[in-house]
């Protein structure tokens, strides 16, 4: 008998490979016995339940451990692109008579900032060149992500800016890091 | 190792800390300067005053030019001059394309060199337009336009600095529109 998908996908995601197997274990054994004595779906609600309730802590238990820092990377690299474009909607929609979604420069130039800046403060928690690879990787995925997601009108030279600037900044700081 | 961490912690929270508060100050600063709000800009078109006055009136042709403007309506049309007023509906595409109505109405008219028009919407904010139409002969007219905004929501307050040079950007384009319209119907005729 297997527990629900869904639940079991979820755990992978937030408990990474390793931690995920005990955790799975320990809870199957559980949702085997709920099974026989109250039926599959108490067993199943049950089962998704503990999952959902153990996210945080999973998650922070990766966190501490430095092995979800890719996570964290790709979410500081897209929240704030993503609240820039809210506030710059925010700016344009205060225009008394109104504008449509193509930024200024100057816009567009902050958010390259920002988000450098960002990525940089990134690139400096990895530890390791493999980990400094993979959150680079991580904020150019996330960036490409929040590009998609933004309601302005973006040119193609700022997302190759963007898409080349984000990663090498976080590249650079673990590089400038590391010999200093 | 510890020591090491927390070195590069107490940095990130200083470089963050910097990047919010940084231009929180520099808006507070640029929002006290005198011309706060305050837009103007000019352009020739080679049309008489007479041929551009309606195109700042008619709502017709003000949708021609008014990029964003969807619809003008006019509650009484038997007001004309001043105290006339009229409904601006304006599509705004950066609140997910909601519509919204600016309430216009002239405060002085004198056709067709002088006309202020004072817009507004309540709760966000109140201003003025004026254009002043120079007749510079030979069938061409200066076309001045000097517009003063206050916002009501305070945060938007906070963010006139960017707000003004966002404004001016899209009134110089509205005028090139205007130009380009007016000076094509004038060679038509």
């Amino acid at each position: 008998m297997k527990p629900p998908m869904l639940a079991r996908m979820l755990l992978l995601a937030v408990a990474g490979e390793g931690e995920s197997e005990f955790v799975a274990g320990d809870l199957h054994e559980e949702f085997i016995y709920l099974c026989a004595t109250r039926g599959r779906p108490a067993g199943s609600r049950w089962y998704a339940w503990q999952v959902v309730r153990s996210v945080v802590t999973l998650l922070a238990l990766r966190m501490r451990s430095g092995e979800a820092l890719h996570v964290v990377s790709g979410l500081s690299v897209a929240v704030p692109l993503l609240l820039l474009d809210r506030l710059w909607c925010f700016v344009h929609s205060q225009i008394p008579l109104k504008d449509g979604l193509s930024r200024a420069p100057g816009f567009l130039a902050v958010n390259l900032v920002c988000v450098c800046i960002c990525a940089a403060l990134c690139g400096s928690a990895a530890r390791s060149f493999q980990r400094a690879i993979l959150i680079a990787a991580a904020t150019a995925v996330s960036a490409t992500f929040a590009l998609w997601a933004a309601s302005g009108y973006t040119s193609a030279a700022y997302v190759w800016l963007m898409l080349l600037l984000v990663p090498a900044s976080s590249l650079l700081v673990f590089t400038w890091r590391k010999f200093v | 190792m510890e020591e090491i961490r927390m070195k590069w912690l107490k940095w990130i929270g200083i470089v963050l800390a910097v990047l919010l508060i940084l231009p929180v100050v520099t808006l507070l600063i640029l929002g006290q300067r005198k011309d706060a709000g305050h837009m103007h800009g000019s352009i020739e078109i080679a049309a008489s005053p007479q041929q551009l006055f309606p195109w700042l009136v008619e709502g017709d042709k003000l949708k021609q030019w008014v990029s964003w403007l969807v619809e003008v309506r006019v509650p009484d049309p038997t007001v004309h001059g001043v105290g006339a007023s009229s409904v601006w509906v304006m599509k705004d595409e950066n609140n997910g394309g909601a519509l919204m109505q600016i309430v216009a109405k002239n405060r002085e008219y004198a056709p067709p060199s002088h006309l202020v028009i004072q817009i507004s919407v309540e709760g966000e904010f109140t201003g003025e337009n004026v254009y002043e139409l120079v007749d510079l002969g030979n069938g061409r007219t200066r076309l001045e336009m000097d517009s003063r905004y206050r916002i009501s929501n305070w945060f938007a307050n906070l963010l006139e600095p960017v707000v003004t040079p966002a404004a001016r950007k899209k009134m110089v384009a509205d005028e090139a529109r205007l130009k380009s319209i007016v000076e094509s119907k004038a060679e038509v005729r």
